[in-house]
């Protein structure tokens, strides 16, 4: 599904969050959105979802295929989330629902947008759990029960599992440790390109980036300041905020590759980080 | 300070808490040099009497007047609020440091203990002493103190352990610091805000168990004024004069809700995240 | 398991904690009960004769021995001005308490719960600061002016809609169901609506956490509407906390409950224990007060326990663990 972002304003009790971003997903396409923390990159991804807070005044475009978001009501747009467009967050352990084993949770949208019985249910949910490398026997776990590698895997089950034709990933792997997030991004690349969605993949971090998607754009302070190629992006970086994160990048994956530092998911703007341009 | 309260008056429920208990003060001051009748004057012949100018709101079953007994009211409940919140304070602090105390069984029992007695009502505690006491001022504040210090004790809990389990915390005891000395300088400090809120919802609560135990016979004596006491009269009013009923409800009403607003501009006054004034000046 | 054997063992050393606690206080606190029972200025001879009468010349631990053995056997003893069992005493008075309590956190639940759920829905800047103003004012209203203002409004014969009893219980009790049951509509008002607000201000500051934790936006991504996800979802969640709150609320209830009952003159346990400190009735208030400060650690008890069983992350906790984490 093709997504086209248009003139995106988004102000919170009269603060400007957003200005004027415009943006484009092709069908099958994986594109990246990367930026410092509190640049605004969620905010931008809860406006497509249609989950921005009540006090938010937005303006602008965002169109999912032929559907516009912006202004529509929360029925039209509920209609649209979980059942042609699916999202992964950035906490499995405080976005699933900790009263819902893996099963109902997983299971959630389908029941949500489609009538299947629970036998129907059940065995795509087997299915998926298969796709995403996770033993059966999690149904009937709760997610406490899980390690956090585990968790999102059940966070992208439940995102996939009804087919959808648009992934927003926000931050997917920045809340575990750098070998897991390896396989969670690559997963969610196959599991994404297999069913040949299109994908908008959000992140502070340029060598997470570099795995996952083409093309992507760099926000700052609300606005989005550069754009192009990943690869060209990461090789030559000119805007000085795509420097920064590009410098902070290598020096996180220098330090990573010692053992020590493997459970480092700290800020990417830390101070050694920027000394170290 | 004079930063926090300005900090309390740019938020219009600041104003509102500032303004009602700045009134309160003030009466309560002034009362006890004047008010409009002499507290003992009774006037036997204009027993429940409607408002008119010499009597403002009318006068009670033994001639009273209902607005010089609402004025020195005030009085008794400042003193109410006043000893309720202190009995609350130190008691709640005496649980929490037992709570978050090192020794794991003492931490333990008194959690426990806490657990078990917040489900006892408060009202029991003030009937079971009021056996002895008869109706006292010392009822309220005890039965009231003691409820609420408990409750004070179990909301600041958390926040309690987490400074006391706290790296500061551990370097100051390797530096051989005393367990109370810690608990003053590190603990007490890192729950002010959740004190605070607390306090000052105890305190409007406390107005409104002034109210409800005077009326049941068990708190303020009769012959002293308060707002419950003014309150309790009141109700005989009902077939007198209906609407001087609503004088001291609402009296008592909009007290409690400058009460319970005050804590929570209180605390965002003094907390620098929220208040730009104090961290431009400990910035300087 | 482990929690709730843990649990059961606390409510127990409760009971014998608040049995001790009760009989104390009433004797060992300033002010001699049996003098204040005899009256002012009365001759010593009677006060020494009312002392004996009560067994208050044995030594204490055999009084308390005494009265807990009873208290184990069922009997509550004697009330000492009607010689009537306090068994049987509490009994007919809990016939209107109970209803009232029950009603009363119906009518609670009904108005906190819907309105801290549209409080947090609430989309425009008006609508929140209206739905904070109502749970402030509503919270902060003494019970016995919140039943006065009921009364102006809603009696028979002194409000200005006539529409319900403000005085009494028929004579007959529950014999006529439905005039019983009006008689009630009222009090339970009174002591619903005031613990109704501070419900909803519950309600809705849980909610806003739960909102800030991410499980409503979860729900919302997989196609829920935001009104659906809140009370579907954010409910669900909330709903040990709440829970846990009632039950408090519950035990602060009581004082508004007495309040009103005396206030519109019902006969019940509040009333009633109030009336038996008034009295001086020693055994009847002590073994009143015992049943009650029970009766409030069962609902404790039963609120911890529910508390647990509603939320899967605490099934495998305990207590002694919990507190030295």
């Amino acid at each position: 599904m093709s997504v086209a972002i248009r003139g995106l304003h988004v102000a919170i009790g009269g603060t400007s969050i957003i200005q004027d971003v415009d943006m484009d997903i092709a069908g099958g396409e994986r594109v990246g959105l990367v930026g410092s923390s509190g640049s605004g990159k969620s905010m931008i991804s809860r406006a497509i979802m249609g989950l921005l807070p009540a006090e938010a005044t937005v303006s602008g475009s965002v169109v999912l295929g032929d559907r516009q978001v912006i202004g529509a009501d929360d029925a039209t747009v509920a209609d649209l989330r979980g059942r042609y467009v699916g999202m992964v967050f950035q906490n499995p352990g405080s976005s699933l629902n900790p009263v819902m084993t893996v099963a109902q949770q997983i299971a959630l949208p389908l029941r949500l947008h489609y009538d299947l019985n629970r036998a129907e249910r059940l065995d795509r949910v087997r299915a998926m759990l298969d796709k995403v490398g996770l033993p059966g026997d999690v149904m009937g776990k709760y997610p406490h029960q899980l390690s956090g590698g585990q968790q999102q895997r059940v966070g992208i089950a439940t995102a996939l599992i009804t087919s959808p034709r648009f992934i927003i990933a926000d931050e997917p792997t920045t809340a575990l440790d750098s070998i897991v997030q390896r396989q969670i991004v690559d997963l969610l690349v196959s599991l994404v390109d297999d069913a040949g969605a299109s994908m908008l993949f959000i992140t502070h971090d340029f060598a997470v980036l570099s795995r996952a998607t083409t093309r992507c754009y760099v926000l700052a302070d609300g606005a989005i300041v550069d754009s192009g190629a990943t690869a060209d992006l990461l090789a030559r970086p000119a805007v000085p905020a795509t420097v920064r994160l590009v410098s902070a990048a290598r020096a996180l994956s220098l330090t990573a590759a010692s053992p020590v530092a493997a459970l480092s998911t700290a800020s990417p703007l830390t101070a050694e980080s920027s000394t170290a341009e | 300070m004079m930063v926090v309260l300005r900090a309390m008056w740019r938020r219009a429920e600041g104003r509102f808490a500032l303004v009602v208990l700045g009134l309160w003060l003030i009466v309560a001051g002034v009362s006890l040099f004047w008010t409009p009748r002499p507290l003992l004057e009774t006037d036997g012949y204009h027993v429940w009497a409607t408002p008119s100018a010499a009597h403002w709101l009318g006068t009670d079953g033994t001639g009273a007047d209902v607005f010089s007994w609402l004025m020195a009211g005030s009085r008794t409940n400042l003193l109410i609020v006043v000893l309720t919140v202190l009995v609350a304070a130190v008691f709640g602090l005496l649980l929490v440091a037992a709570m978050v105390a090192r020794r794991a069984t003492v931490a333990v029992v008194s959690v426990v203990i806490v657990d078990a007695l917040i489900s006892i009502p408060t009202v029991l505690l003030a009937l079971m002493l009021a056996v002895p006491l008869g109706a006292s001022v010392v009822v309220i504040v005890v039965a009231c103190g003691f409820g609420y210090g408990l409750n004070l004790a179990r909301v600041a809990r958390p926040a309690a352990l987490l400074a006391a389990r706290s790296s500061y915390v551990e370097s100051a005891l390797s530096n051989g610091a005393s367990g109370w000395w810690i608990f003053v300088r590190h603990i007490v400090p890192n729950i002010v805000p959740v004190l605070l809120v607390q306090l000052s919802l105890s305190a409007g609560t406390s107005v409104l168990a002034e109210s409800g135990l005077t009326y049941l016979g068990i708190g303020v004596p009769s012959g002293v004024p308060s707002w419950g006491h003014s309150l309790a009269t009141s109700v005989k009013f009902i077939n007198v004069y209906p609407l001087t009923v609503l004088w001291p409800g609402l009296i008592v009403t909009v007290v409690v809700v400058a009460l319970n607003v005050f804590g929570d501009v209180l605390r965002d006054a003094i907390d620098p995240l929220t208040n730009p004034a104090l961290r431009e000046r400990s910035g300087r | 398991m482990r929690f709730v054997i843990h649990r059961l063992a606390l409510f127990v050393a409760a009971l014998f904690g608040v049995s001790v606690v009760v009989f104390a206080a009433l004797r060992i606190l300033p002010g001699d009960v049996a003098s204040v029972m005899a009256g002012l200025n009365s001759p010593a001879s009677r006060v020494e004769a009312l002392r004996e009468q009560l067994g208050l010349n044995r030594p204490l631990i055999i009084q308390y021995v005494d009265w807990a053995g009873g208290l184990l056997r069922g009997d509550f003893g004697t009330s000492i001005l009607t010689g009537r069992s306090v068994t049987s005493l509490v009994a007919g008075r809990a016939a209107i308490t109970f209803p009232l309590i029950v009603l009363g956190l119906l009518i609670a639940c009904l108005i906190g719960i819907p309105l801290g759920v549209a409080a947090t829905l609430a989309r425009s800047s008006a609508a929140r600061a209206a739905f904070h103003i109502v749970g402030l004012i509503g919270g902060a209203i003494p019970a016995l002016w919140g039943g006065l203002l009921l009364i102006l409004l809603f009696s028979r014969g002194t409000g200005l809609i006539g529409l319900f009893p403000s005085q009494g219980f028929p004579m007959d009790g529950w014999g006529a169901p439905g005039e019983a049951l009006w008689s009630l509509v009222l009090p339970a008002l009174s002591v619903g609506i005031i613990v109704g607000a501070s419900l909803m201000r519950y309600t809705r500051s849980s909610l806003g956490d739960i909102a800030a934790s991410g499980h409503i936006d979860m729900a919302m991504a997989c196609g829920m509407m935001r009104r659906q996800a809140v009370i579907r979802v954010g409910l669900r969640l909330a709903t040990p906390q709440l829970v846990s709150v009632i039950g408090l609320t519950f035990a602060e209830m009581i004082t508004g409950v007495m309040v009103i009952e005396n206030l519109f003159a019902l006969p019940g346990i509040g009333s009633g224990l109030v009336t038996d400190v008034g009295n001086r009735d020693l055994i009847a208030v002590q073994s009143e007060l015992f049943m009650l400060a029970s009766f409030f650690l069962a609902v404790g008890l039963i609120v911890d326990l529910l508390h647990r069983a509603l939320d899967p992350r605490l099934a495998s906790a305990d207590i002694v663990a919990e507190v030295v984490a």
